[in-house]
């Protein structure tokens, strides 16, 4: 058959919804066949997450978030942050977006952030008085603007792929991540004093009150944070240390859920996410070994190479090109598939593959908010009953701070790399 | 119609405990080997590797649950804006098409199998690759019997006008 009329056929496929993981599969298996190998070589790929020791992290993680999600823990974070942060002019904003980032980085931008905390955040802003357009816009732009930081899943997803430290990344991504919540912030800071939101006046035995209150959940920035900038474990062993600390925090120290009842639920819920993760990453495995054999990133930077003079110019088409993917496809599938390809072809213009990665997902988080398809759009207006288009316009503004975020991020390498030569991780 | 929703839900059940039992294994060796090693700076070596292969198991329990539950990741931006009835249609034939795929890595998978009984390997001492690595066509199959379910309560609901979930 034709090989153009399959490939046709595959993108209507996958446009109409069929599983990406079949149509990455389906690709493997038709073109290890045209080569004469035997389909069996596609399975020896897809058994590399057997002997992938990193991916313990991507289910640990996972449920460690699903279990925060579910629980209190998202009150119990809004009160503290609010103690925090409240008296700040337009300080409410800055409590939506930190916590958010907060449960962003811990469930791994699967949209849970938008339906765990949106449902809290949302009426508080509304109550005290922040624009309505404001507080939608920013409540949905917030959804996924942790995802720099670690543990964040996207980030252990791009360092396996790329073959890149994620002990590295998660510290590339610090600065960046600031960078972007406070973009962020300062505009919201301004839109609450415009506004005249009344504020709360700061208040110790207040704090003292939401600190106790949250006293559990304290440590875990601390697993974190500590953990892999400090050089104490691994990424993959901090997920181990998280994913048991919060199963005992909700069961036995909060007594949020029941070991017997809550807890299996949400094992299940979240390997279901896991499940769907690494149908694509085993699949795809064979499907890049396939590439890589036939040179297509190659030639595919031969291609770039011929058309695109500059690292300046390239970054910039790498961004608009990285725009319409996040549009289009979920983070995990697009950090699964695009990477490989990607990868020869900065490493060629000199960008560091740590930086690429930084550039990566922040694109890849813009793009949730993007029309027509950006998920966070459809999540927000799922989830607040606003039609699309409603979400989409509040959210224009944030992308284009975002955006301006992302030119500095991408132009500026120091902004990824000097925390990590600085701190020397390896 | 009832029969076999009732078998896709007993399936399901059981793909359920299953996850819920790995995962929990998961959860203490992981939390055990971290100990072990920063506190007695020793490790279980078998408990790497049980470690790794859980991931493979729990990635295709999950993955067949994702498929019962029609939760595969997918490109779901356009079929959205479609009526309700060519929707339904449209996941039939995507589903079909799936169930292609996963016939031809089951098939993939037990040469893949068959090879490496035959070349012996082992994951660790005496314990055989295979008894591990077939949870691979075993999750291939279980995809293809929930995408099978899927399809036909899609054709049911389009005969009796009740649509899918």
């Amino acid at each position: 058959m034709n090989t153009w009329v399959i490939v046709v056929v595959l993108v209507l496929l996958a446009l109409l919804g069929a599983p990406l993981f079949s149509i990455i599969g389906g690709i493997a298996l038709y073109a290890f066949d045209q080569e004469g190998i035997d389909t069996s070589s596609v399975i020896i790929e897809l058994y590399r997450i057997a002997e992938t020791p990193t991916l313990i992290a991507i289910p640990l993680f996972t449920f460690a978030g699903y279990l925060l999600a579910e629980s209190r823990s998202p009150q119990r974070l809004v009160t503290l942050a609010r103690a925090l942060f409240g008296w700040i002019p337009g300080g409410l904003a800055i409590v939506v977006l930190v916590t958010c980032a907060f449960f962003t980085a811990f469930t791994g931008a699967s949209g849970v952030t938008i339906v765990a905390l949106g449902g809290i955040t949302l009426p508080i802003l509304m109550k005290e008085m922040y624009p309505e357009r404001f507080s939608l816009g920013l409540v949905t732009a917030s959804g996924s603007i942790g995802l720099l930081f670690p543990p964040s899943l996207p980030i252990i997803l791009y360092g396996i792929i790329a073959e890149v430290s994620i002990d590295q990344l998660f510290v590339a991504g610090f600065l960046p991540g600031i960078l972007l919540v406070s973009f962020v912030g300062l505009y919201s800071m301004r839109v609450g004093v415009r506004a005249r939101v009344p504020r709360v006046s700061f208040s110790w035995p207040n704090l003292a009150a939401a600190l106790r209150g949250a006293v559990w959940e304290l440590p875990i920035p601390f697993i974190i944070i500590g953990g892999i900038y400090g050089g104490a474990f691994t990424a993959t062993e901090a997920s181990a240390v998280t994913a048991f600390y919060v199963l005992i925090m909700v069961t036995f120290l909060y007594r949020d859920m029941t070991l017997f009842r809550d807890v299996p639920r949400v094992m299940k819920e979240s390997m279901v996410l896991v499940g769907a993760i690494l149908a694509i990453l085993g699949t795809a495995l064979g499907l890049t070994n396939y590439l890589i054999d036939k040179e297509i990133p190659q030639q595919l930077f031969e291609f770039v190479q011929g058309n695109v003079e500059s690292k300046v110019a390239f970054l910039l088409i790498l961004n608009l090109f990285l725009l319409v993917v996040g549009m289009m496809m979920d983070i995990f599938s697009a950090i699964i598939v695009v990477v490989p390809l990607i990868l020869p072809i900065a490493r060629a213009f000199q960008v560091d593959p740590l930086h690429l990665g930084i550039i990566f997902l922040t694109n890849l988080e813009i793009g949730y908010l993007t029309p027509p398809v950006g998920l966070n759009l459809f999540l927000s207006s799922l989830r607040f009953k606003k039609s699309i288009l409603e979400v989409a316009r509040s959210v224009l503004i944030f992308i284009a701070i975002m955006a301006a975020a992302l030119l500095i991020i991408t132009y500026v390498p120091d902004l990824s790399l000097w925390l990590v030569n600085l701190l020397g991780i390896q | 119609m009832k029969v076999l929703r009732w078998c896709d839900d007993r399936l399901g059940r059981l793909e359920g405990v299953l996850l819920i039992i790995l995962l929990s294994v998961m959860v203490l060796l992981a939390f055990v080997q971290v100990i072990l090693r920063n506190v007695f700076s020793e490790s279980l070596i078998w408990g790497e590797i049980l470690l790794r292969h859980l991931v493979l198991w729990i990635g295709f329990l999950g993955a067949a649950r994702a498929t019962g539950e029609g939760r595969h990741i997918s490109i779901d931006a356009f079929a959205r804006f479609l009526p309700t009835r060519s929707r339904t249609i449209v996941r039939v034939i995507t589903n079909a098409f799936a169930i292609v795929v996963c016939y031809f890595l089951l098939r993939a998978s037990l040469t893949f199998i068959g090879d490496e009984i035959d070349f012996g390997s082992v994951v660790y001492g005496e314990v055989p690759s295979w008894y591990s690595q077939i949870i691979i066509p075993v999750g291939f199959g279980l995809m293809m019997i929930h995408f099978a379910v899927r399809i036909v309560t899609g054709i049911h609901g389009l005969r009796t006008g009740v649509p899918q979930e």
